[in-house]
């Protein structure tokens, strides 16, 4: 870790931004409630494991994605019903077992169960909509060093489209935060 | 304070779930290392006998596909034998999956943490088992997807009224959703693995498969709900699935079968059966893998007491369907339960009772909860007396049938023995691949139960 | 962390407390007496409704403390008390019990010989359900549960004087097997006073059905107390929103797990459709029963279900325990479904009366009042507890 900032040095690729490592969580929480007093937006996190408190500390709301469950659910719900309400009283009514051709008692199971399984499909899809993966090609999978943030380094990413970023000042800043390492990020 | 109570408040601080002073690192190194290092040789030749195994399993299947189902020891009034003992047995042995992954999560039961992935893994080979059987059952396999609601040529639909029909719903979402799960639950750690990559092939596997992770916080942050959804999903879901195949029995107005305490029963006996199938292979994996600062004596401790505690309720279930048969004065119930425990099957309830109800007993004990000899053979014996439990219940209620001229007697035939222990070689095929790429603990929720994870120094709420 | 709650009841508050609840008993146990003049066995009925609607709770309550102690629950422990102060009236429930030991004749007909010689399969039960063995068994039930109360309150209690936490282990280890014997005792107390009110029925799931009422039942009420300690300016600051959230969520899953045996009892009759089976569900679909069969899914599942999966409505300190008390409403009226249709005088439509309200607030009453006076007594937390730090800690992630 005794990498200090290296300079770009090829000039025709594009700044992205820089990549600052800390050595433990507490740092990390501590720099990036700095981070964002500085007034700061376009920055972000890298840790191996979700931290707690970093929420608040970047200053991010709760996810919506319960709702999105919620009417995914639902979604479900109204299907199976339909589904078998129209194949079972409708489209081919047949009599079986003295059984009625619908009915809500025997339509919960399968009822339940597409409930489930449209309440997941949406759960996983939907988190990684909102967080727009799958996304292969990121600039920070070019800096060596970032392979360590999903071992045991905690990183705060700044990225150069943000109005208050200056590459100099800003490492500058991420050094007096007390980074054990900078790095530049190209795109 | 005397030494008697600060013995007790030793033993009353939260125990530490990772041993061995261990950082952030050695936890990616100690799980990684089992994946990355050189294939062990011991591993080739587990994986030779495995897929022999898995062959028998596929030549019973193509045997049975080629000629019919009469192949089966199936027969009038037993047409239901082995094959749906066998597919309630491996559906019951992944639920343990589900709860340790999902349940005890909403707990907040930290420990699960180091046997969550290999638990989850093993859900979902046993469902693959498990489908294999109600597949074959069907006879005429290659039209085994009418059995979903799709528009084909004959414009008729499947039939919603058959409990039959709600297993089909009720199997495959839950290996859905089992599956999204555990990847959902992989894709940071595939990340790690990424990063630790060496090869070029590798890194892009894994690269793809991580769907380009890169711990971002506000990535977490969507993360974190969705896991937490997700197991609020599985924790009914898997509730359901084992009461809808206790529907396939209870439903009928079969004796013995016919009894409305079957869907929470079922729960509990797959959850004990799933419980004594994770110890067996944790504690061969533990040994193999040298896991022990991971899979601590905390985490086998309280496997045991879920095991005593749900093998109890299975015991509670059959006491009260016992009473119950007696208490209804119906002469068909009581003759079941009698015919049961003192017929021709008796053999095979003592040993279901004797396995299930009994032997769990042992862990009330401190001393045995810490014998992994015990622990091994107790989980062992856990697992023959639950196969047991749903052979009694399938056969013995249908060898009696209400007419005495229709009563009968199944034996296995060679395919119905072949085709069990064929299962077997599948699921610990499927396991022993999982071992050599996948990592079999989960790394960052291990790293998060951990004392450092903690920014406010607190090491638990 | 400091906290500066105040951990036991000011003696003006119990007062105030008490007052309310010694009214409703002396009201409730006046107009029992008169209608028990005037309708003997509509009392008998009404009582036992209120009897075993409390009872429920209070083993919901011993079910609750037990569990906590099995999995060392870090995050309950500021309501520990509450619950083991809620649970240990099973004693005064004892007492409470001899009217429905009296109504035996009334309530139940397969106490009558005559009755029992006319019928086939009464006879075949007879070894079982006489009056004799009945009250056999109460007392047992009963001894057991004081036994199990007693010991866990009391280690509780002394833990708060001396600090010594061995005896958190020793409630553990009563715990454990406790849990065993409440299932076992609960459940044949289910067949006996609720199940053999029509002798011919019968259901192996019913045990199960009545703890689940009466643990999401407790869990209101839990929540309800806090609340109205809380309004009291009690345990502010021990009981926070983090704890409500989590009981939120233990009142939203009793609520899917009733569902979860409720839908299958019924539903498996329903498939099966066996005679000797759906007569105990034809009662309760007959005149206006029906109606009240339509209102348990509905208002003990579909509504709280609804009303409860927000995390904004689980953390809101009015809409929650609104909620609980709508619970603690929609599990009287499972209780009351179970037990009136079987009320011969009642026929196909429901009387609800006066008795019905007068045998509800006595019960209440009495253990309410009771309760209060053992909640002022001790402190109202567990204060020396080896994980009181933790759970005044506790936030949900």
């Amino acid at each position: 870790m005794g990498e200090k900032t290296t300079v770009a040095k090829k000039e025709e690729k594009e700044l992205y931004g820089v990549l600052a490592h800390f050595d433990t969580p507490e740092a990390l929480l501590k720099a990036v409630r700095k981070v964002r007093e500085n007034g700061y937006t376009r920055f972000d996190t890298h840790t191996p494991f979700p931290i707690h408190g970093l929420d608040p500390a970047m200053g991010m709301s709760r996810s919506k994605l319960p709702y999105l469950v919620f009417c995914g659910g639902l979604g479900g719900v109204a299907t199976a019903l339909l589904l078998q309400w129209w194949t079972g009283a409708v489209d081919y009514p047949l009599f079986i077992g003295g059984k009625p051709f619908f009915a809500i008692e025997f339509a919960t199971p399968v009822t339940f169960e597409l409930m489930v399984l449209f309440s997941a499909f949406t759960t996983v899809f939907g988190m990684l909509i909102l967080n727009g993966l799958p996304c292969l090609y990121h600039p920070l999978f070019t800096v060596k060093s970032f392979e360590r943030a999903s071992d045991d380094s905690f990183c705060i990413s700044i990225e150069a489209k943000d109005d208050r970023f200056d590459k100099k000042r800003t490492v500058e800043f991420l050094q007096s935060l007390g980074s054990s390492g900078i790095e530049l990020v190209e795109d | 304070m005397s030494s008697v109570s600060e013995d007790a408040a030793n033993q009353l601080s939260r125990p530490q779930l990772v041993l061995g002073g261990q950082n952030f690192h050695t936890v990616t190194e100690a799980v990684s290392r089992i994946a990355e290092g050189k294939t062990p040789k011991a591993w080739y030749l587990a994986f030779a006998i495995t897929s022999s195994i898995t062959a028998i399993l596929g030549a019973m299947l193509a045997y049975l596909v080629a000629t019919g189902v009469g192949v089966w020891g199936n027969n009038q009034p037993i047409g239901w034998a082995w094959d749906i003992t066998n597919f309630v047995f491996w559906i019951g042995i992944g639920h343990a999956g589900t709860l340790i992954s999902a349940i005890l999560f909403l707990f907040r039961q930290k420990w699960r943490t180091s046997i969550n992935r290999f638990a989850e893994a093993m859900t979902l080979f046993a469902v693959a088992c498990a489908g294999i059987y109600p597949l074959f059952h069907v006879g005429r396999v290659w039209v085994a997807w009418w059995l979903f609601p799709l528009p084909y040529s004959q414009g008729m639909w499947p039939n919603f009224r058959s409990p039959l029909l709600w297993d089909v719903f009720a199997v495959s979402t839950y290996g859905t959703v089992s599956l999204l799960f555990w990847y959902v639950g992989l894709i940071p750690d595939i990340g790690t693995f990424r990063d630790r990559a060496k090869s070029k092939i590798k890194k892009m596997i894994y690269g793809a498969l991580s769907l380009g992770w890169r711990g971002s916080g506000r990535h977490w942050r969507h993360y974190e709900i969705a896991y937490m959804i997700l197991a609020g999903l599985s924790t009914p879901l898997v509730l359901s699935v084992h009461s809808v195949v206790s529907f396939d029995f209870a439903v009928s107005i079969i004796p013995g079968w016919h009894t409305t305490i079957f869907p929470p029963y079922f729960v509990a006996g797959a959850i004990f059966s799933g419980f004594a199938m994770v110890m067996t292979l944790m504690l061969i994996a533990r040994w193999i893998f040298k896991l022990e600062n991971f899979v601590t004596m905390v985490h086998l401790d309280n496997m045991c007491k879920i095991m005593l505690a749900t093998g109890t309720i299975v015991g509670y279930a059959y006491a009260t369907e016992f009473f119950i048969a007696w208490y209804s004065g119906n002469a068909y119930e009581k003759f079941t339960f009698l015919n049961r425990a003192f017929g021709p099957y008796a053999w095979a309830y003592w040993i279901m009772v004797s396995c299930n109800v009994i032997s769990p007993q042992l862990f009330w004990f401190k001393s045995l909860r810490s014998n992994l000899t015990v622990m091994f053979i107790v989980s062992i014996i856990i697992n023959i007396g639950m196969w047991f439990e749903r052979f009694v219940i399938i056969v013995t209620s249908l060898h009696r049938d209400f007419l005495p001229s229709s009563w009968g007697y199944f034996s296995p035939t060679f395919v119905d023995i072949l085709t069990f222990f064929g299962s077997f070689g599948l699921f610990l095929t499927l396991f022993l691949l999982f071992i050599r790429v996948l990592p079999i603990i989960a790394v960052s929720e291990v790293k998060g139960v951990m004392p450092q994870a903690h920014a406010h120094g607190d090491s638990h709420h | 962390m400091k906290v500066t709650d105040k951990f036991k009841l000011e003696s003006a508050t119990i007062q105030k407390a008490r007052t309310p609840l010694i009214a409703l008993a002396v009201v409730g146990w006046l107009v029992s007496l008169a209608g028990f003049a005037i309708n003997r066995d509509q009392f008998y009925f009404s009582y036992l409704v209120s009897f075993v609607y409390v009872l429920s709770i209070c083993l919901g309550a011993l079910f609750f403390v037990m569990i906590q102690y099995v999995t060392t629950s870090g995050w309950s422990v500021t309501v520990r008390r509450l619950a083991e102060t809620v649970m240990v009236n099973v004693d005064i429930l004892a007492v409470l019990f001899i009217p429905v030991a009296i109504g035996i004749p009334t309530l139940f007909h397969w106490s009558h010989p005559e009755v029992v010689n006319k019928d086939l399969l009464l006879q075949k039960k007879a070894g079982y359900l006489n009056t004799t063995f009945f009250i056999v068994r109460a007392v047992i039930y009963f001894l057991v549960w004081i036994l199990l109360t007693k010991q866990i309150y009391g280690n509780s209690v002394s833990q708060d004087q001396n600090g010594n936490p061995s005896h958190t282990q020793t409630n553990a280890k009563w715990s454990a097997p406790g849990i065993l014997l409440l299932f076992i005792t609960g459940s044949f107390a289910a067949f006996d006073w609720l199940m053999s009110l029509d002798p011919h029925w019968y259901s192996t799931i019913f045990g199960i059905y009545f703890f689940s009422g009466g643990g999401v039942s407790f869990v209101a009420l839990l929540i309800v107390i806090a609340i109205l300690l809380r309004r009291s300016g009690y345990l502010e600051k021990a009981i926070t929103v983090e704890h409500y959230h989590d009981l939120g969520k233990l009142l939203f899953a009793f609520t899917v797990f009733w569902t979860y045996i409720a839908f299958s009892q019924y539903f498996l009759i329903w498939y099966a459709n066996i005679p000797e089976e759906t007569i105990w569900y034809i009662h309760r679909f007959e005149g206006s029963w029906k109606a009240v069969s339509v209102f348990l899914p509905l208002g003990h599942f579909l509504f709280p279900f609804f009303a409860l999966i927000s995390r904004t409505a689980k953390r809101h300190l009015v809409f929650l325990p609104a909620m609980a008390l709508w619970i603690l409403f929609a599990h009287y009226v499972d209780i009351y479904w179970m037990v009136m249709p079987t009320h011969a005088h009642h026929g196909p439509n429901i009387k609800f009366l006066f008795l019905d309200l007068a045998t509800l607030a006595a019960v209440v009453g009495t253990v309410g009042f009771v309760f209060v006076s053992r909640l002022g007594k001790n402190a109202i937390v567990p204060v020396r507890d080896p994980f009181l730090e933790e759970s005044l800690k506790f936030e949900n992630v």
